[in-house]
């Protein structure tokens, strides 16, 4: 019986998991950075889990100019619910490290799992929906495209950056204090 | 053996001789460049992406605006607008400043002050007057644009202004032209009983950013030229030089430099207050007015050689020092001395009723450079040095107040009016740099003409020497400046959202055009590139309206970010205005003129500028 349980460590890891996660809600996931010869300080949009941030309405005013649509909180639902379900998580790991499920421990990484390829894929739906659908009347033409999710691309006279913030380093934290439990156990 | 070594001997010396050709250094010691010793040329490069350090705030002149240029660059950096209308910003057709102006189409600048906390500038307000048509005004440091100008009532051409108390108090506006009382018509043989030189008490409400005359003081009929607030322990103080004392009515020029002696006015500030407010004063149109050979008390005389121009007080305060411009004499004043003199009231008679201070128990010193005449303006270093520009010998000359010791002379092209110094009439100056602003620039520039612009020259003074080191040309006119460290100043980039503005829109779906009556309120926005007068409506960026309609248009630039200004012209309504990022901005006028008139932004925003056009169409009465 006492097999089937999480040892003491483990167990903490799973907490200090729950713990980052919550942590993680207070900082930015992911953001881009637009650079240009007239912005050589940058405009930046910046996602927390609950909200956008930076530099929007500038972001919106200079891109109705190639057809895109403007962005804002409005248009992003997820942003609505995307903390609960990290709150959720949390929870999850907390009761995991209570109860010292090794199973609870599973289910929770397999969620993680799913959740990190829905939330990624969920990004990347947006990005080709932003940069694809462009309105054919827009003042500049411009071959649709798709920026990346992590990294350099260009478009016009602007040079874009998009990273992970701090965040999602945080749930990325979160998540190895998950999986050190897992090898550790798996050993036994 | 010998052979050899002579050859050996010959050769070594031709490559001795050849490396010293080749790589000697023959250049004299001083052009040796290092970090210290900087050439002129580095000292006022400001490379791209550095800044400059001080703001000069130059005054206009007759231009009514301000010129702000940085230092050391001496780059011009921006034109302000104060009393004149100026088609660059809108300034004087927008609701707003088209109001303040008042219908006055052109100003004369003179002399601008910043505002001061406990002596020092502190970078929020900048005051200025206007010497043609008797205003003040004062411009916010956030914007650099103009919030309020008053008109001064009883008074003509407030030159001797404006300079600010140590805390703000007050800003003074003592004033060149004598007239009597409400502008009335009175026969210049009636000079002396019913002209008055008066001098207003101007205070500034921060909160509401208004003008308002607190008090004034009639001061005899005489001519009244420069000023300035004591500091430390004369901050309850201030001094005013005077001309024609002769109280001449005409030919000034001779009539008005007859006496050896003109006066300097010396007055406390907080003693008129509490007069003020123990009802010792007379009610004219309105203004409460001093009259000191009725009410008693703080206004004094000091005897100046004659005509003196300015008189400027150390950053001790213990000083104040007066040129007379034709007298080639600086005479350093004590106001210890004089606070003596008026407790044991050691006075030689009275003029006009005012007490007069004898001459020799006020002076401290005299001063009188050789061969150095006209002295006009002084102005101080860090070490309490003072500089003062001399007119006629066309030179800034450096000397001790302490001492009365001449320590340098500098030439300068050509006569120079006032200097201005870094901080230079703070209570802690800065020292570095010092600009005179010079009257004329003659062959300084290449030519354009008969008429030359003027003259500002930047000179070092960190040093026991002065340096002209830079040479600026500059419209007219400069009468003085002010010299402020740059990061004391904190501009806004763009204006913050303001909610509860009933005028702005900020979601371009809101914008409108509302018609009450015959008048039409176009409630719109300006956006990188293209109008919205009314989002609902088949073309938005149209304004149509009747002939003899009265038109309001307010619009609100949408364009939050760095330097995106728009402007809003009609063609041949001769209507133009500036909306600055964020800013919400209102024009007013009557479509007096039947038929179809484009409009457009004039301030270029974006590739699409040219497109960012519309049109007002004014449909003919029937
Ligand atoms: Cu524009």
């Amino acid at each position: 019986m006492a097999a089937a349980k999480l040892s003491v460590l483990s167990a903490a890891l799973v907490g200090a998991a729950g713990g980052l996660l919550l942590l993680s809600l207070a900082f930015p996931w992911w953001g881009m950075n637009f650079i240009a010869p007239q912005y050589p300080e940058g405009l930046e949009i910046v996602v927390y889990p609950n909200k956008l941030e930076g530099d929007i309405e500038i972001i919106n005013g200079l891109n109705h100019y190639i057809g895109m649509k403007p962005f804002s909180e409005e248009s992003f639902p997820e942003l609505g619910y995307l903390s609960y379900i990290v709150i959720a998580m949390a929870i999850a790991a907390f009761i995991v490290a209570l109860t010292r499920s090794k199973s609870g421990l599973y289910v929770l990484i397999a969620v993680f799992l799913i959740g990190g390829a829905l939330g990624i894929y969920d990004i990347h739906r947006w990005l080709v929906d932003f940069g694809t659908n462009l309105n054919d009347s827009a003042p500049i033409d411009i071959e649709p495209f798709v920026p990346p999710i992590f990294g350099e691309n260009r478009i016009a006279n602007f040079t874009t950056f998009s990273y992970f913030a701090t965040g999602a380093y945080i749930v990325g934290v979160a998540f190895v204090c998950l999986l050190v439990p897992l090898w550790k156990e798996r050993k036994k | 053996m010998k052979k050899k070594v002579i050859s050996a001997l010959s050769g070594l010396a031709v490559g001795v001789l050849a490396s010293t050709v080749f790589f000697g250094n023959f250049s004299t010691p001083d052009t040796v460049s290092n970090a210290s010793a900087k050439t002129d040329a580095e000292k006022v490069y400001v490379p791209f992406g550095e800044k400059d350090e001080y703001y000069l705030f130059a005054s206009g002149g007759h231009s009514g605006q301000m010129f702000i240029y940085g230092v050391p660059s001496m780059r011009r950096i921006r034109t302000v607008p104060v009393f004149s209308p100026d088609s660059a910003t809108g300034y004087g057709w927008d609701a707003h400043s088209k109001k303040m102006l008042g219908g006055y189409t052109w100003g004369d600048l003179h002399h601008p002050a910043f505002s001061e906390t406990n002596g020092e500038y502190d970078g929020k307000y900048m005051f200025a007057t206007d010497v043609a048509n008797s205003r003040a005004a004062v411009m916010d440091l956030k914007t650099f644009t103009v919030k309020d100008i008053i008109e001064v009532p009883n008074t003509s051409g407030p030159h001797c202004a404006a300079f600010v108390t140590e805390n703000t108090e007050y800003l003074f506006l003592p004033t060149r032209f004598s007239v009597p009382l409400g502008h009335q018509y009175a026969s210049l043989d009636e000079y002396s009983e019913k002209y008055r030189g008066v001098m207003s008490a101007v205070t500034f409400n921060e909160k509401a950013q208004k003008l308002h005359i607190a008090y004034q003081v009639a001061l005899p009929p005489w001519s009244y030229d420069l000023s300035d607030a004591g500091k430390k322990i004369s901050k309850d103080w201030a001094v005013l030089t005077t001309y024609n004392t002769e109280e001449a009515t005409t030919n000034l020029e001779i009539n008005a430099s007859q006496e050896d002696r003109d006066f300097i006015v010396l007055f406390n500030w907080k003693e008129l207050e509490n007069m003020v407010k123990e009802g010792k004063y007379d009610n004219v149109g309105g203004q409460k007015m001093i009259f000191p050979e009725k009410h008693k008390g703080g206004i004094y005389l000091v005897p100046v050689a004659k005509s003196p121009h300015g008189v400027d007080v150390t950053p001790d305060g213990k000083y104040f020092i007066a040129s007379g411009k034709l007298a080639p004499l600086l005479t350093v004043f004590s106001f210890e001395k004089a606070f003596q003199a008026i407790e044991k009231k050691e006075f030689a008679g009275e003029r006009n009723g005012i007490p007069i201070l004898k001459y020799e128990s006020v002076m401290e010193r005299e001063v009188n450079p050789e061969n150095a005449l006209g002295p006009l303006h002084t102005q101080f270093d860090d070490k309490g040095m003072a500089y003062t520009t001399m007119f006629i010998s066309s030179e800034v000359v450096k000397w001790n107040p302490e001492t009365g010791e001449v320590l340098d002379r500098v030439p300068v092209q050509y006569s120079p009016g006032h200097a201005v110094a870094a901080e230079g009439d703070t209570v802690s100056p800065d020292g570095k740099y010092l600009v005179s602003l010079n009257k004329l620039a003659k062959d300084s520039y290449l030519s354009v003409g008969p008429s030359h612009p003027e003259s500002m020259q930047l000179i070092d003074i960190s040093g026991e020497k002065m340096k002209v080191i830079q040479s600026s040309p500059v419209d007219p006119e400069p009468h003085y400046g002010q010299m402020i460290k740059a990061d004391k100043i904190k501009t806004v980039e763009v204006y913050p959202k303001d909610e509860n503005h009933p005028n702005a829109v900020y979601n371009q779906k809101d914008a409108r055009i509302v018609r009450k009556g015959n008048e039409v309120h176009v409630y719109g926005i300006a956006m990188r590139s293209k109008f919205i007068f009314d989002a609902n409506a088949k073309r938005p960026d149209v304004i149509e309206v009747n002939e003899g309609d009265k038109v309001v248009v307010h619009l609100t630039n949408l364009d939050f970010d760095e330097d995106i200004t728009h402007g809003f012209a009609i063609n041949q309504y001769n209507l133009n205005m500036e909306i600055q990022p964020g800013q919400t901005n209102t024009i007013e006028f009557t479509a007096d003129k039947p038929g179809t008139y484009p409009l457009y932004c004039t301030n270029f925003c974006s590739a699409l500028h040219q497109e960012m056009t519309g049109y007002l169409l004014v449909k003919p009465k029937q």
